[in-house]
């Protein structure tokens, strides 16, 4: 393949490229999509490639290229959006067949951001139903494969989106992580991925799952280009209540610090009873090595309550939300519908046929944890084990300035391993969850490689609205075992 | 036997006049609109979409809790309450739960004897409306049906949800309640109340009790929609509990309708199968802090309330409650009293004038008194000529009809209709009357031949006179002068 080069730059590369005329963007989504092309035979990473939407879009910004235009930050570069994420005129299913058809007659703030700054959008990715799920196994559309080895999962929810980074599909894709949906797939896939600051990215356009957990985040293989999505998708948005109006502070500058002098990372000394993958923990000690080398003291820290109560919690508050969310899918006036003879038997069928059994699951559980019987007795309860999961933190973070923690227990798991067990898939975001529940940021990032010549991760948490911090702790790793890596077809083991 | 006295509940519902919905900017019009037109991806739930509170819609609330003395939250949520129905786009409707806008009011009525009652408010709430169903049947009725269509123009509307303690002992009183609340939504110029088109709807919840006996079982009556529905509704229910009381039947706990064409309440849904609405607060919408000095500015910018103007035209005009009322009925007719005053009209003459010819002009045309084609000032001077007996009432009308019509002052309307603002009086008076005279000379001969008893045929002359002289003259005098020459 002519131009494969193209498959393994960074977003800065390539705007670095037309700035210098040494190529154009139609070379480069035109390399991407045929790309594309050969390998969604294997992957299946995308639901909806754009391959039209995309050409035009790189005419267009070669003629603004042409004429000397001023280019966006993000001219140019290729993106993948997950599925979850409205596109205007473009197809949204949510993974699901309940929405196999539903074209939104509008963009997402973070779509129209990144539009703004000149990206071009080229597919919208696989998911696992409504964002529920592990491993992108409960796609409608089929499973995504892990681009590192196919017989794995390449985690979930946002699995689409990581394989596509992985794979070299874009530098960049969008993601959304309710529960760890990000972490998880990034690290599972050897790629950047950062929840946010819960309110920092607006969520207009995000379906929902769990309005109080969600939040839309960047994937990508450098740490430059993740700050840099990260800042033009964080433009402050009059249209979601959640989103906070604070000024950003410029993310970029946080990757030129050299020394971690004065900073606390923390770590957990004991995990107790849980099971951890050996490749995870030496991961974890490695990368707080590097960390340690860089003049960070190394404390340890507790979260005892997230051990325990993390898990329960989110699963009694997320399938309530979803439960409420996903409401209004009731085949009347878009989405799935099957016809019947009265209006209860339209509610039954369209939502019994449009809803895939794990997103049924969590519906039924939502349901019951919401009603006169359950809401006492779970829901308000699931709260008051959030309020301490959320001190769990603040007290931590009075003594560490960013906690480096696994971000899954595991290495990627294989194909139709954990699906028919839906507790062991819940385990997998052990380590994610809490920080959903507590609303802090959180980035995984591929620090090794495993025997098996898979990825592993680890994860960044720190305080609210601390980004800098993470990204800064993240670039000084990432200085010590270099950037992620495109891993191509020919380079699978 | 005991009588039994009737406890009734309201909960109102009451549009508010904000130009956009309670959580999105569209358009609230939605009579006479081409169906979905008012419409965005909020307002019809679609996937992605998030709620932004209107916060006129919370002004507007916490202007009618102060004015009816409630108790208003600096901190207030918003719930979603589930259920589904193809009228409700996200099978949730975003409403408020245990921690409303404003609690612990109350609003005075006042009985026949002038007695007034307070009814407690419990609490005052905002939501959002749901969309409407056109049924495919010439009734419009869902029965029969072959399909039925969605209109969401009006969904996401905001709503304001005030809900009483049963405080209220009459079907008299429920309707007494509700008009007086109208009035004040209307004083406070948030909502039109207009009870038909459904802008304030009202349920009742009514039962039961023999004096010192524990309550009832209570029925919830809806679909009133006039204020003489709503007291016929409760009328009939109260009879048909205090028949089934009488006759040993227990009273279901249960949701009636009250049908306007029979006249009669239908039983609709047991409260036993009571839906689960699954409460919870919603998590796109932060609480929403009410500042405490925001509330005192809203407080103090509160309009003088219709008790209060009330009660001044009393004291200070000298009304009677019975003009009064009429007077302070609708805010834009009491402010045109106080102008007319003002500006110098006495209080008698305006207050004659505006009950007769102004609502009169204002019911004709749908109008508000602001409206009115012609300045207070020009009203007032009308007024005054009539008060100093320049013009008769009868000439005083003609040219008010005029200065409507042409929307021209009071000096040319006169002009136009050939009047003199000027009594006619002295020689000219004595001119016309000799005139009048001679035209009628059978009818003086019959008075000079002492055939007018009762005084009824000098009457008749003197309205002859008047009637030539357009009303311009001074009764008495015409009645001396036509004396004296017989």
């Amino acid at each position: 393949m002519k131009n494969s080069k193209f498959l393994k730059f960074s977003a800065f590369d390539l705007m670095s490229g037309y700035s210098k005329g040494e190529f154009i963007v139609s070379d480069v989504i035109e390399t991407v999509l045929e790309y594309i092309e050969i390998n969604e035979r294997n992957l299946n990473a995308l639901i909806t490639p754009m391959y039209e939407e995309a050409r035009s879009r790189a005419w267009m910004l070669d003629a603004a290229l042409a004429r000397g235009e001023d280019l966006g930050p993000l001219f140019g570069v290729p993106v993948v959006i997950k599925d979850n994420i409205t596109t205007d005129g473009v197809r949204t299913t949510c993974g699901s067949r309940m929405l196999e058809n539903w074209i939104p007659p509008f963009s997402a703030h973070v779509v129209r951001c990144l539009e703004r700054a000149g990206a071009v959008v080229i597919g919208k990715a696989n998911m696992d139903e409504f964002a529920m799920g592990s491993s992108t196994e409960y796609s409608a559309f089929g499973p995504t494969l892990n681009p590192w080895d196919l017989s794995k999962v390449p985690g979930g929810s946002s699995g689409g989106s990581a394989a596509s980074v992985a794979a070299g599909y874009a530098p960049i894709a969008l993601g959304s992580d309710t529960g760890g949906s990000i972490r998880q797939p990034a690290a599972f896939c050897g790629v950047y991925g950062l929840k946010p600051t819960y309110g920092l990215v607006s969520r207009y356009g995000l379906v929902a799952f769990a309005s109080s957990l969600d939040q839309i985040g960047p994937f990508a293989r450098d740490l430059k280009d993740l700050a840099l999505v990260l800042q033009i998708i964080s433009e402050p948005d009059d249209c979601d209540a959640t989103c906070v109006r604070k000024e950003r502070p410029n993310y970029l500058e946080f990757l030129n610090e050299s020394s971690l002098e004065g900073f606390k990372v923390g770590y957990l000394s004991d995990y107790k009873s849980l099971e951890i993958d050996e490749e995870v923990k030496k991961a974890v000690t490695e990368a707080l090595k590097i960390c340690q080398d860089a003049g960070a003291e190394i404390i340890e820290v507790e979260l005892p309550i997230s051990a325990r109560y993390g898990l329960p919690c989110y699963y009694t508050i997320a399938p309530a939300e979803a439960s409420s969310s996903l409401a209004r899918f009731d085949g009347v006036r878009y989405g799935f519908s099957v016809e019947a003879e009265d209006l209860q038997e339209l509610y039954q069928k369209s939502r019994g046929g449009g809803f895939g059994p794990e997103v049924k699951r969590r519906i039924l559980i939502g349901t019951f944890v919401l009603s006169s019987s359950g809401y006492e007795t779970y829901y308000l309860q699931a709260q008051k084990a959030r309020q301490l999961v959320v001190k769990e933190f603040d007290e931590v973070f009075l003594k560490a300035d960013v906690l480096l923690l696994p971000a899954t227990p595991t290495l990627p798991f294989k194909r139709g391993e954990k699906i028919l067990d839906p507790v062991k898939v819940y385990m997998a975001d052990l380590f994610t969850i809490p920080v959903n529940l507590a609303g802090l940021p959180g980035l995984s990032m591929k620090v090794s490689s495993s025997s098996s010549g898979l990825p592993v991760g680890i994860q960044l948490v720190s305080k609210k609205f601390c980004e800098g911090d993470i990204l800064k702790t993240a670039s000084i790793i990432e200085r010590a075992v270099g950037p992620a890596t495109t891993i191509m077809g020919g380079d699978r083991k | 036997m005991n009588e039994f006295i009737p406890v009734i509940g309201l909960e109102i519902h009451v549009q508010l006049a904000t130009k956009s919905k309670m959580f999105c900017s569209c358009s609230t019009d939605y009579i006479g609109v081409k169906p979905n037109s008012h419409v965005c991806p909020i307002c019809l739930g679609l996937p992605g979409s998030l709620p932004m509170i209107n916060e006129k819609a919370i002004m507007y609330a916490i202007r009618t809790a102060l004015a009816m003395r409630c108790k208003v939250n600096t901190r207030t949520i918003f719930h979603r309450k589930h259920y589904f129905y193809p009228d409700l786009p996200k099978a949730y409707q975003i409403s408020q739960y245990d921690l409303p806008l404003a609690v612990d009011g109350c609003l005075e009525v006042s009985d026949d004897d002038g007695k007034t009652q307070r009814i407690r408010i419990q609490r005052l709430h905002l939501e959002e409306d749901a969309g409407k169903l056109v049924h495919s049947t010439a009734s419009g009725r869902l029965m029969g049906a072959e399909y039925s269509l969605v209109d969401c123009n009006r969904a996401g509307v905001p709503l304001m949800e005030i809900v009483t303690h049963p405080d209220i002992a009459s079907a008299k009183q429920a309707r007494e309640f509700v008009s007086r609340l109208r009035q004040l939504v209307r004083y406070l110029g948030v909502s039109d109340g207009d009870m038909e088109a459904g802008s304030l709807r009202v349920d009742a919840n009514i039962s039961i009790m023999e004096p010192g006996c524990e309550y009832g079982e209570k029925v919830e009556v809806k679909n009133m929609n006039s204020l003489r529905a709503l007291e016929r509704a409760l009328e009939y229910e109260y009879e048909r509990q205090k028949e089934a009381k009488k006759e040993g039947k227990a009273i279901v706990s249960e949701t009636r309708h009250w049908d306007d064409g029979s006249n009669i309440t239908i039983s609709s849904r047991s409260k036993e199968e009571a839906e689960d609405y699954r409460y919870f607060p919603d998590p796109d919408l932060p609480p929403l802090v009410v500042d405490e000095r925001v509330i005192v500015q809203l407080c103090k910018g509160l309009p003088e309330l219709p008790w209060e103007v009330l009660g001044r035209f009393m004291s200070d005009y000298g009304l009677s409650s019975d003009e009064a009322e009429v007077l302070t009925e609708r805010r834009d007719v009491a402010l045109l009293m106080d102008e007319l005053v003002k500006e110098g009209a006495s209080i008698k003459v305006a207050s004659n004038w505006i009950r007769t010819e102004i609502l009169r002009v204002l019911n004709e045309r749908g109008i508000s008194a602001e409206d009115l084609p012609v300045q207070t000032s020009e009203i007032a001077g009308l007024l005054l000529l009539v008060d100093r007996g320049d013009l008769s009432t009868t000439a005083a009308k003609e040219v008010f009809n005029l200065m409507l019509e042409k929307s021209i002052n009071v000096e040319e309307a006169v002009k136009i209709l050939g009047l003199s603002t000027g009594k006619l009086t002295g020689p000219e008076l004595e001119a016309v009357i000799d005139k009048v005279l001679s035209e009628n000379s059978d009818v003086v001969e019959e008075i000079r031949a002492g055939k007018d008893k009762k005084g009824k045929k000098i009457k008749f002359l003197q309205g002859i006179v008047m009637r030539e002289t357009k009303g311009q003259a001074d009764p008495k005098e015409v009645q001396s002068f036509i004396m004296s020459k017989i």
